[in-house]
C-alpha cells in the first residue's frame, strides 16, 4: 500500500479522497500498521536505501470488517462457529493504536429482508450532502484566518479553543475515560468528533449529547472480549 | 500456601484411591472444600462459543444442587467452567498442572485471582517454581478425575486431551458423563467416541445427579434452600436494578431505552425503531446508562447487567 518511488501507493493516490479498506483484518498486518503515521502526519515517507521520498496523503480512511472470521458474532439469528481464539486472532488484526485513530466506530447487524422491502421514509442522500455542507461552511466560517478547515485539522491549542465543555459535560468525559477505558489520543479526537456533530446540529456550544454521541462512536475498543 | 503430603489426614480420601496418587500437594485457598461432592467439568481448550455456554450452564445448575465444580484452569471449557460456578455464587477448585509461580496460561492469571477471592481453592502436586509442560497437564489430569466422584465431558476433539482424562477417570472408577454432539460436529468426535465406549449419556443436570445413589436432585420450583437462595438473589438484583431506576433513571428515555434492552432488543437501530427516537438521543441514553454501570456493552449491541 506503501509502494516504491515512481508508482504511488493506494495511501499516496487516496490524497484528498477516500481510501476503502474492505474486509481490513484479511489485509497483511504489516500493511494495516502502516496507516499509522499516515493517518497522523498526513504524509508518507517512503525510504529506501539511498534516498527517502515523502507524498501528501490528506485522505479519509474507511475501513469494514466482520466481527468473527465466520461473520456471525454477536448474531442473534445465525451461530457463529468461531473458537474464542479464533477471534482473538482476528480481532487482534486491528491494533489498539490504529482503532485509537479511528473516530467513528460503527457496529451494523444484519438487516432482515423485510427491511430491506420497507418503504419507510428515511433521509436521502441529498438532504444529507445539504447538511454536510452546511456544518462545513460552519466550520471555514469559524477558522477563517487559521490556516485549517475542518474540526480534523483542529491542532491541540485550538481544541481547547473552539471545544470547549460545560462542567457536565466534562464530568461526563472524565467518568468515561475511567470506565470505558479510553486512551490519551482518543481524547482529542472525541472532542473533535463532537464539536462536528455540535456543526451538524447547527449548536454554537459542544452540549452533552453531541459529546455522549461522539463517546459512543468509539465502541469497538471495549467489547467483544466478554460476553 | 499450605503443603499437604499423603500422611495428613486432611488428604482426600478419594484421591488417596487412585492408582499413582500424588505423593504432596500444594494448596492455595479454602482447603474445605475438598471435603465436598465434586464434579470436574473438562473439555477442550479450543471450544465454540456454544461448548463454553454449556460449560458455564452445567457449572451454575450443578453448584445449584451443592456441588463443587473442579478443572484444570486451562483456556476454553476449563476456564468456563470455573467462571460459571463463581457467577452462580459457587467455590471452585482449580488443579494446576505447573507451580503456583507460573500460572499458565498467563491470561488466566486474574481468574487464578478471582478464584482465590470468591473462597475458591487451587491445587498443585508441584513445588511452586514448576514451569508449565505438556506433559505435567496430564497427569494434572489424574488428579482432577481423582478429586471427584464424576466427570463432565463437555467438548472433546479427536484424540484429545480431554479424552484421555476421560478414560483416566473411567480408570479410577469414576462416572463419566457426556454432552452429545452431532456426528459430524469436529468438536463433538471425542465425546461421541467416549459414548460409545460406554460413558454415560447426558443432557441435564438432574441425569447427572440421578446417577449418583448418594445425592438428591433438588427440585428448583418447590420450596428448597437451593430456591430461597436463588429468590435472594433474584431480589438483591432486583432491588439493585430498581435502585439504579431510581437513582439514573429518571430521565425517561434512559429508562425506556434500559427497559428495551432488558426485554432483549440489544441492537442500537432496534431500540431506536421500537422507541420512536432519534440516534442521537438513543445513543445520549446508552452512554449515560453505560457510564451508570447499568448496561453493558456486547458484541451486536448491550446487555443490561
Amino acid at each position: 500500500m506503501v509502494e516504491g518511488f515512481q508508482n504511488h501507493g493506494e495511501i499516496s493516490l487516496a490524497h484528498y479522497g477516500v481510501l476503502f479498506l474492505d474486509e481490513l483484518p484479511e489485509f497483511n498486518k504489516k500493511v494495516i500498521e502502516s496507516l499509522r503515521g499516515p493517518l497522523e502526519d498526513k504524509t508518507v515517507t517512503i525510504s529506501r536505501l539511498n534516498m527517502a521520498v515523502t507524498y501528501p496523503c490528506k485522505f479519509v480512511l474507511l475501513a469494514s470488517m466482520n466481527p468473527c472470521p465466520c461473520g456471525f458474532y454477536g448474531s442473534d439469528t445465525q451461530k457463529c462457529n468461531c473458537t474464542k481464539e479464533q477471534i482473538r486472532k482476528y480481532l487482534s488484526k486491528i491494533s489498539g493504536p490504529l482503532l485509537d485513530r479511528i473516530d467513528l466506530q460503527i457496529e451494523v447487524s444484519r438487516v432482515p429482508y423485510q427491511k430491506l422491502d420497507s418503504n419507510k421514509k428515511e433521509e436521502t442522500s441529498e438532504e444529507i450532502r445539504k447538511r454536510v455542507n452546511k456544518a462545513r461552511r460552519i466550520q471555514l466560517e469559524r477558522y477563517k484566518g487559521q490556516e485549517i478547515f475542518s474540526n480534523s485539522e483542529l491542532p491541540p491549542a485550538l481544541i481547547e479553543k473552539y471545544c470547549k465543555l460545560d462542567s457536565k459535560s466534562k464530568k461526563i468525559l472524565e467518568d468515561a475515560f475511567e470506565k470505558l477505558g479510553l486512551s490519551a489520543r482518543a481524547y482529542g479526537r472525541i472532542l473533535k468528533v463532537a464539536r462536528t456533530i455540535a456543526d451538524l446540529d447547527n449548536s454554537r456550544d459542544i452540549k452533552t449529547q453531541h459529546l455522549a454521541e461522539a463517546i459512543q462512536y468509539r465502541s469497538l475498543d471495549r467489547k467483544y472480549f466478554e460476553n | 500456601m499450605t503443603k499437604i503430603t499423603i500422611e495428613d489426614k486432611e488428604y482426600p480420601k478419594q484421591l488417596k484411591e487412585i492408582k499413582n496418587p500424588p505423593k504432596q500437594l500444594y494448596l492455595e485457598g479454602n482447603t474445605e472444600l475438598l471435603k465436598q461432592n465434586i464434579i470436574s467439568i473438562v473439555g477442550s481448550r479450543n471450544c465454540t462459543q456454544n461448548g463454553e455456554k454449556l460449560a458455564k450452564k452445567f457449572a451454575s445448575e450443578l453448584t445449584m444442587q451443592k456441588i463443587t465444580i473442579a478443572s484444570g484452569m486451562a483456556k476454553g471449557i476449563d476456564s468456563a467452567a470455573h467462571i460459571g460456578t463463581m457467577e452462580a455464587g459457587g467455590k471452585t477448585i482449580a488443579v494446576l498442572g505447573n507451580g503456583f509461580n507460573h500460572i499458565f496460561p498467563k491470561e488466566n492469571i486474574e481468574l487464578y485471582k478471582e478464584i482465590i477471592r470468591k473462597g475458591g481453592l487451587i491445587v498443585s502436586e508441584y513445588p511452586p517454581d514448576t514451569e508449565a509442560k505438556s506433559n505435567l497437564f496430564l497427569e494434572r489430569n489424574r488428579i482432577v478425575s481423582g478429586l471427584s466422584i464424576g466427570v463432565l465431558v463437555v467438548e472433546a476433539a479427536h484424540r484429545s486431551g480431554t479424552s484421555v482424562t476421560a478414560k483416566l477417570a473411567e480408570s479410577q472408577r469414576r462416572k463419566v458423563f457426556v454432552l452429545p454432539h452431532e456426528i459430524d460436529d469436529k468438536y463433538g468426535v471425542g465425546t461421541n467416541n467416549l459414548i460409545k465406549k460406554g460413558a454415560i449419556l447426558i443432557t441435564s443436570t438432574k441425569d447427572i445427579i440421578d446417577n449418583f445413589k448418594s445425592l438428591k436432585y433438588i427440585e428448583f420450583k418447590e420450596a428448597s434452600t437451593v430456591n430461597i437462595d436463588k429468590n435472594i438473589k433474584n431480589k438483591i438484583q432486583e432491588q439493585k436494578i430498581n435502585k439504579t431506576l431510581e437513582v439514573r433513571l429518571t430521565n425517561k428515555i434512559e429508562k425506556e431505552v434500559y427497559m428495551l434492552i432488558k426485554n432483549g432488543n440489544k441492537e442500537v437501530n432496534e431500540i431506536a425503531k421500537k422507541s420512536n427516537k432519534s440516534i442521537s438521543e438513543i445513543t445520549n441514553a446508552l452512554l449515560m446508562l453505560e457510564l451508570d454501570g447499568a448496561i453493558k456493552k456486547i458484541a451486536g449491541g448491550y446487555k443490561c447487567i
